[in-house]
């Protein structure tokens, strides 16, 4: 059984902040909807944290983002990664 | 006014997305990784010293064009082509191909594209879209890298169909003209697989294929000679995170559409060792976007020591030597 996404969230804000040794930051404080890149978001990340944060999730959830314009939209938010790893998790139990 | 029926799709890579588009319009159900695939897409060339560009670099795909007169050849579909020296031709041509409802893919300089972030822009003189309507003064643009048809003025397409410099489009432009009533699919797919396996095993030219691979891997530890600072160094041994992952590569320079291809290949095929090839492509494409990163982050942290770019060189061989492997495995497979 999947889940509940909110502990998924919490989780992705976990490996997020652990693979890129972001020690200084309360995972409470990060929003789930402001966007990661470029943003007002206390997590603020730039294209290099995206690919570390890819296979990050890769390995961790046993998903491939295998394509960049894909990859783009996943890694928007907190709220958009949960989502994306709740839709492939879904697509491969069925 | 849009084409009507025209479908936008978002695609990995702009040339072999915008071949796509155009078959699917014209009613033929084929895949960007089939058509990639079928075009023998994949590929690697190094260069390290070459008139056309100012620093060491290297390719993932085929030249570009190549694509589309491949898939000619092996599906036995036509295009037209047209290029232009009058840029006023240039559009009365495009216009024309539209009022005929005909959707028109066209070459250009991706820096002049106007919906693009300005941060994202850069000169590019073989990026590919189709036009796909116009209204009044704009251009309906059907862009594989945008998740929507977007919109853009006649001036910018003008500047981008017309960009000077190296490899410019001289405003070509080509649309579908004809599919075949029958393809021979099985031909199509073991022909572009023994072509890709050529380039990379077989041609006869140092810096191409898996020898190519390898003098990459033998001459990244001298670009600090061919580097104006630490400053251009870090970005240039950044790019090749650009140029694996993000210049609509598919991710690891293609290595994962191509792996979609070889699982999509083995059920029409009727070959299922190319669906364990395809899963071992996945793997090696996970290889190469540990190079990505790994280029990324010693770019980023100016960490560029001998011994950081020996490890980048010891990843590089790597890579070539699986990949010699996979494609002497792939090239008996299709014997």
């Amino acid at each position: 059984m999947s889940k509940p996404i909110e502990e998924l969230k919490h989780e992705i804000k976990i490996l997020i902040m652990s693979t890129l040794a972001i020690n200084d930051i309360d995972p409470k404080d990060v929003d789930d909807d402001k966007p990661l890149f470029g943003g007002d978001n206390a997590l603020t990340l730039d294209s290099v944290d995206a690919i570390e944060i890819i296979m990050a999730i890769q390995r961790t959830y046993g998903i491939r983002i295998a394509d960049q314009n894909i990859a783009r939209n996943v890694i928007t938010s907190i709220t958009s990664i949960a989502t994306f790893i709740e839709s492939q998790q879904a697509n491969s139990a069925s | 006014m849009i084409i009507p029926n025209y479908k936008h799709k978002m695609a990995a890579h702009c040339e072999s997305g915008t071949i796509t588009a155009l078959l699917n319009h014209g009613g033929l159900n084929i895949t960007e990784p089939m058509v990639f695939g079928i075009a023998s897409g994949i590929f690697f060339g190094y260069f390290h010293k070459m008139k056309s560009f100012a620093f060491p670099t290297f390719i993932v795909r085929n030249k570009p064009g190549q694509m589309r007169t491949n898939i000619e050849k092996r599906l036995g579909v036509r295009f037209k082509t047209y290029d232009f020296k009058d840029p006023v031709k240039g559009q009365q041509m495009l216009d024309q191909l539209l009022l005929q409802n005909i959707p028109t893919a066209a070459q250009v300089d991706f820096f002049y594209m106007d919906y693009v972030p300005s941060w994202e822009r850069v000169h590019i003189n073989v990026h590919f879209l189709v036009v796909a309507g116009k209204d009044a003064n704009k251009y309906v643009i059907s862009d594989a890298y945008f998740p929507g048809m977007v919109e853009l003025d006649s001036t910018s397409l003008e500047k981008g169909r017309f960009a000077g410099g190296n490899m410019s489009p001289k405003g070509f432009i080509y649309n579908l003209d004809k599919i075949p009533a029958e393809i021979d699919y099985h031909k199509a797919i073991v022909k572009g697989i023994k072509k890709a396996c050529f380039y990379m095993l077989k041609i006869p030219i140092p810096f191409l294929g898996i020898k190519g691979m390898h003098m990459f891997a033998r001459k990244v530890v001298e670009w600090p000679k061919f580097a104006r600072d630490n400053e251009h160094l870090s970005h240039e041994i950044m790019k090749i995170n650009i140029l694996l992952e993000d210049q609509g590569t598919g991710g690891a320079g293609f290595r994962f559409i191509y792996a979609t291809f070889l699982q999509q290949a083995a059920g029409m095929i009727g070959k299922p060792e190319l669906k364990q090839l395809s899963e071992e492509l996945m793997k090696i494409g996970d290889g190469w976007r540990e190079i990505s990163l790994f280029s990324a982050r010693i770019g980023k942290n100016r960490d560029l020591g001998p011994e950081k770019l020996k490890q980048l060189s010891d990843m590089i061989h790597d890579r070539a030597d699986v990949e010699e492997q996979f494609f002497m495995s792939l090239s008996q497979a299709v014997k």
